[in-house]
C-alpha cells in the first residue's frame, strides 16, 4: 500500500523506581540483583496480608522542579513521579527548553493511573453517616461531612487526566494529549499508540511511558481481597520470585518511566543522540475472563506475533525476551506457554527474565520502567537476571537467567506487559544501526 | 493524507442517555427540544448544592444482557454496566454479529473516568475500623475485620478498565483493546485511536466509545469541591445553556454510547448501512486554556479530512454551559476559522454534561441529522453572549445542506480533540 510509515526511535529515558531515579542507577540494580522490596512506610499497614512492597525512597518534587514543586503539593503520586521522570528524560533528549522546537509537534501519551483516594478521611465519614446496623450511607450527611473534610485540590488530583496535563502543561508539550489506563499494560501501551501518532505524522516527538502507585490502603485492600499479592512478609526481597515453583503473587511497586520517542527524521536533523530504535508493537485481547488469563497464552501469543509483524522480523531475530514475570501462578505459567507455542523449539534458546523479581510490579508504569531497562540491555550487551528462582517449576521450562546477569549481544528485544482483564501488550526495541 | 489508507467508517451507534435508551427516543427527544436534565431522583441529594442532573432513569441492565452473562452484573459499577449494555445496541444497530467473524479483528477503545465506589459497600469496613465513626481508622482492624467483610471482587467493580474488558468478554473481542482516561475528551480520544488502529491494518471492526456515571453521593461531592456547577436548581430544562449569556455552570450527567467503527471494505462485503467516513482527527494540549489548543486540534482534523471550512455543516461543539470554558471554546473556533466560521450545534442543554461518552454521544446527534437531513437546535440559547461570538444554532431544526461535520471535545485541564465525519451516500 502507498502510505509512508515513519521510523520511530528513542532520544531521552528518565525514571523514578524503586531502584532510584536515574537510569544508570536502575540498570546497574537490575544487573547486580538487588531489590526494592521492603516493609511498606508509607502507611501503616497494620494487619494487612501485604505489609511489603517496593517504594520509591525519599522522594521530594522539589528535587526536580525545585520551587515550582509547590504547586504540586497536592498532586497524586502518579503525576508527582510522572513530573519528576520527565524532565531528565527530556533533559537527556535535549528538548527541555520550551524553545527547542516546535512544541505543538510534541505531545504526551502516558499510561497515568489515578491519584491517591483519601482513605483516611473517607472511611471515617463513611462510618460517621450511615446507621451502624443499617449500614446505609446518608448521602446529604456525607455531603456535610465529606465537602468540609475533603481537600478539594487532592479531591481534583484524583482524576485520570491530571497526570498528562501536569507534564505537558509544565514542559511545554503541546501536541495531541492521551493518557490511557489498561492496567498493568497502560504504559506499553502508551508507548505503542504514541509511537503511532509518529509514524502516522500527527506528531514529532512523544514523550511516552506511564506512572502510577496503588501503595496506598485502598490499594493493597483490593488486590488482597483478590489474593494477588505475595505475603511473603518476613524476607521482603524473596517475595517477588517469578517463573520459580514457589511464586505465590506480586509485590506492588510504584514509580514512574519517561521514554522521550522521536520521528528519526526529525532527531536526525537535529543531531539527537538515538539510544535504540521502537520497531515494534501489538495490542490484544484474551477476551476469556476478567479474573484470569487465558490458561492457553491466546492473548499473549497473538499479541508477540503481532509485534514482530509490526517490527517485521522473525522470531529467531529476538535475542531477548523481557517477561511481564508477575510472579503470580497464573501470568508465568501462561506467559512461558505462550512463548514457547511462539517460538517453537527456539523458546529454549532465547533469555527470558523479570525486571519485577527486583522492582516489584509497578502497574500502570511497569512496561516503560521495563522498557528503558531493555534499551540499556541493547546498548550494553548485559541481561539482567531473574532474581529469587531457585525452585523449578515444570509447566515454567526457559532459560530464565536465573540470579545472575548474563553477557550477550542482542539486537531486538522483546518486551512483554498483559494487563489485569486481558489486555496484552508487547513492545519490540531495535539496535538502531545508523540507516 | 494519502488515499490509500484504508477508510474507516461508522456502522453502528447505541446510546444510553438521559434522553433516552437507545437511537429512536434519543432522536425524537432532541426533534422535540426536550432537555433530559432533572431533579436527581438516583438517590436523595437534598443538602447538595447539585441537585438537578442528566441521569439515565431506570436504566435496568438486565435487558440488554443476556441470561448466560448476568451473574456477572454484580462485578460491575454502574457505569460498566452502561457500557456493556451501549455496546450490544451498537452491535445490533450495525446488525453485526461478532461471532460470524474473525475474532481477532474485532477490537475494542473505550474511553473512561473515574468510577465511584459504592459507599454502601465500605460502610461495614468503616464502622468496625473507626468504633462507629468516633476514632481514625484503626489500621490493625481494618487489614482483618475490615476486609474480611468486603467482597473479594471489590477492587474489580471499579477499574475504569472493565468496561472494555467486559465488553471483550462478552462479545469475544480479541483484537486490539485499550481504554482512554482523558475525562471529558476520552471517548472522542477512543474514536480517533480506533480510527487509526483500523487504517493501520490491524482491525477490522473497533467498538468505540465510552461510559460514565457521576449522580451518586461520592462523585457529586468530589466533583462539587472543585467543580464550578450550575446554581439553578430549580429550573433543570433550562440550566443547561451552553454559549448563552446566562449559562453558570456544568449539568453533571451520565450515560454511555458506543459507535462502531469499520473498515470500509469490511463493511460494504456484509452490507452494511453507514452512518459517515470518519475522515479526519486531530488533537493537542490547550496549555493556556485560552482556544489555541483547540484551534490546533481542528486544524489537524481539517487538514486530515482535506477540507475547507465552507464545506462544513455545522460544528459540533463541547459547549460545557460553563462561564470560562465557552468562552475559550469560542476562541478556539474563531481562531481556527476566522469570520468564516460555521454554525455551532451545542448538545449538552439536552444531556448535561455526561463525562467520558459525551463526545461520541454528541456526535451521534449529527450522525442521525445527516441520516434524517435535519440537525436539531441547540436548546437553551437564547442570549447571545459577546465574549462567545459564534453563530449558535437555536429555535427551530435546521436542514442539513453540507456534507461534513466537525466534533469537539476538550477536558477541563486543556486536552482537546477534533473530528471530522463525512456524510454517507451510496
Amino acid at each position: 500500500m502507498n502510505r509512508h510509515r515513519r521510523r520511530v526511535v528513542i532520544t531521552g529515558m528518565g525514571v523514578v523506581t524503586p531502584l532510584g531515579d536515574t537510569v544508570e542507577g536502575l540498570y546497574q540494580s537490575q544487573i547486580e540483583g538487588r531489590s526494592g522490596i521492603s516493609r511498606i512506610t508509607i502507611f501503616d499497614p497494620g494487619s494487612f496480608p501485604t505489609q511489603i512492597a517496593a517504594q520509591v525512597k525519599d522522594f521530594r518534587l522539589a528535587k526536580y522542579l525545585g520551587a515550582d514543586a509547590s504547586r504540586f503539593e497536592k498532586a497524586g503520586p502518579n503525576s508527582q513521579f510522572a513530573l519528576a521522570a520527565a524532565k531528565p528524560a527530556l533533559a537527556d533528549a535535549g528538548l527541555l527548553d520550551p524553545g527547542a522546537g516546535d512544541r505543538t509537534r510534541m505531545g504526551v501519551y502516558l499510561g497515568a493511573g489515578e491519584g491517591k483516594q483519601d482513605f483516611y478521611h473517607l472511611i471515617p465519614t463513611i462510618a460517621k453517616c450511615s446507621d451502624p446496623h443499617r449500614l446505609q450511607v446518608d448521602a446529604s450527611a456525607f455531603y456535610r461531612h465529606g465537602s468540609s473534610g475533603f481537600d478539594p485540590r487532592s479531591e481534583r488530583e484524583q482524576e485520570m487526566h491530571t497526570c498528562t496535563a501536569h507534564v505537558a502543561d509544565v514542559y511545554a508539550l503541546e501536541g495531541p494529549n492521551y493518557s490511557c489506563l489498561t492496567a498493568c499494560a497502560a504504559s506499553s501501551q502508551a508507548i505503542g499508540e504514541g509511537a503511532d501518532l509518529i509514524r502516522r505524522d500527527e506528531a514529532d516527538v512523544i514523550l511516552a511511558g506511564g506512572a502510577h502507585s496503588m501503595i496506598h490502603p485502598f490499594g493493597i485492600t483490593g488486590f488482597n481481597l483478590l489474593t494477588a499479592l505475595s505475603v511473603e512478609n518476613s524476607e521482603p526481597s524473596k517475595a517477588s520470585c517469578p517463573f520459580d515453583a514457589r511464586r505465590a503473587g506480586f509485590v506492588m511497586g510504584e514509580g514512574a518511566g519517561m521514554l522521550v520517542l522521536e520521528d528519526l527524521e526529525h532527531a536526525q536533523r537535529r543531531g539527537a543522540k538515538i539510544y535504540a530504535e521502537l520497531t515494534g508493537y501489538g495490542t490484544t485481547a484474551d477476551a476469556f475472563r476478567v479474573t484470569d488469563s487465558c490458561p492457553d497464552g491466546r492473548g499473549a501469543v497473538a499479541c508477540m506475533r503481532g509485534a514482530l509483524q509490526d517490527a517485521g522480523l522473525a522470531p529467531e531475530q529476538i535475542g531477548y525476551i523481557n517477561a511481564h514475570g508477575t510472579s503470580t501462578q497464573v501470568n508465568d505459567r501462561g506467559e512461558s506457554i505462550a512463548i514457547k507455542t511462539l517460538f517453537g523449539p527456539r523458546a529454549y534458546q532465547i533469555p527470558v527474565s523479570s525486571s519485577k523479581s527486583m522492582l516489584g510490579h509497578l502497574i500502570a508504569a511497569a512496561g516503560a520502567v521495563e522498557l528503558v531497562i531493555c534499551v540499556m540491555t541493547l546498548l550494553r550487551g548485559i541481561i539482567p537476571p531473574t532474581m529469587n528462582y531457585e525452585v523449578p517449576d515444570p509447566d515454567c521450562d526457559l532459560d530464565y537467567v536465573p540470579n545472575q546477569a548474563r553477557e550477550k549481544r542482542v539486537d531486538h528485544i522483546l518486551s512483554n506487559s498483559f494487563g489485569f482483564g486481558g489486555q496484552n501488550v508487547s513492545l519490540i526495541v531495535s539496535r538502531f544501526s545508523g540507516k | 493524507m494519502s488515499t490509500a489508507w484504508p477508510r474507516t467508517v461508522i456502522t453502528g451507534i447505541g446510546v444510553l442517555t438521559p434522553i433516552g435508551e437507545g437511537i429512536d427516543p434519543f432522536w425524537q427527544s432532541v426533534m422535540a427540544g426536550q432537555s433530559g436534565v432533572k431533579r436527581i431522583s438516583l438517590f436523595d441529594a437534598t443538602g447538595f448544592p447539585i441537585r438537578i442532573a442528566g441521569e439515565v432513569t431506570g436504566f435496568d441492565a438486565k435487558k440488554y444482557i443476556d441470561k448466560k452473562d448476568r451473574k456477572s452484573l454484580k462485578m460491575m459499577a454502574r457505569s460498566i454496566q452502561m457500557g456493556v449494555a451501549v455496546s450490544g445496541m451498537a452491535l445490533k444497530d450495525a446488525n453485526l454479529d461478532p461471532s460470524q467473524f474473525d475474532p481477532t479483528r474485532i477490537g475494542i477503545d473505550f474511553g473512561a473516568s473515574l468510577i465511584a465506589s459504592d459507599l454502601d459497600e465500605l460502610a461495614p469496613g468503616a464502622h468496625v475500623s473507626t468504633d462507629h465513626g468516633k476514632k481514625p481508622v484503626d489500621m490493625q482492624i481494618w487489614g482483618t475485620q475490615g476486609l474480611a467483610v468486603m467482597p473479594p471482587l471489590w477492587m474489580l467493580k471499579y477499574l475504569p478498565n472493565m468496561p472494555a474488558c467486559h465488553v471483550s468478554i462478552m462479545h469475544n473481542l480479541q483484537g486490539p483493546s485499550n481504554t482512554i482516561t482523558e475525562n471529558d475528551v476520552a471517548g472522542l480520544l477512543s474514536l480517533a485511536e480506533a480510527k487509526r488502529i483500523i487504517e493501520r491494518g490491524l482491525a477490522d471492526v473497533m467498538l468505540t466509545g465510552a461510559s460514565d456515571s457521576r449522580i451518586n453521593p461520592l462523585s457529586l461531592t468530589r466533583l462539587s469541591l472543585f467543580q464550578q456547577f450550575t446554581k439553578r436548581n430549580d429550573d433543570p430544562a433550562r440550566a443547561c445553556r451552553p454559549f448563552d449569556r446566562e449559562r453558570d455552570g456544568i449539568i453533571p450527567g451520565e450515560g454511555a454510547c458506543n459507535l462502531i467503527l469499520e473498515e470500509l471494505s469490511h463493511a460494504e462485503k456484509r452490507q452494511a448501512s453507514i452512518y459517515g467516513e470518519v475522515v479526519g482527527a486531530g488533537a493537542a494540549q490547550d496549555r493556556h486554556r485560552d482556544g489555541q489548543g483547540i484551534a490546533r486540534a481542528i486544524q489537524a482534523a481539517m487538514k486530515q479530512a482535506g477540507i475547507t471550512a465552507a464545506q462544513l455543516d455545522h460544528i459540533n461543539a463541547h459547549g460545557y454551559s460553563h462561564p470560562h470554558f465557552d468562552v475559550m471554546e469560542a476562541k478556539g473556533i474563531r481562531q481556527a476559522f476566522g469570520d468564516q466560521a460555521p454554525p455551532v450545534f451545542a448538545a449538552k442543554g439536552y444531556l448535561g454534561n455526561i463525562g467520558s461518552p459525551g463526545g461520541p454521544a454528541e456526535l451521534a446527534i449529527s450522525l442521525l441529522a445527516m441520516k434524517h437531513g435535519s440537525l436539531p437546535a441547540s436548546l437553551n440559547y437564547e442570549y447571545p453572549d459577546p465574549e462567545c461570538p459564534l453563530h449558535v444554532l437555536h429555535g427551530e431544526p435546521k436542514p442539513i445542506t453540507k456534507d461534513y461535520v466537525l466534533k469537539i471535545s476538550f477536558s477541563d485541564l486543556g486536552q482537546c480533540c477534533a473530528v471530522v465525519v463525512k456524510r454517507w451516500q451510496d
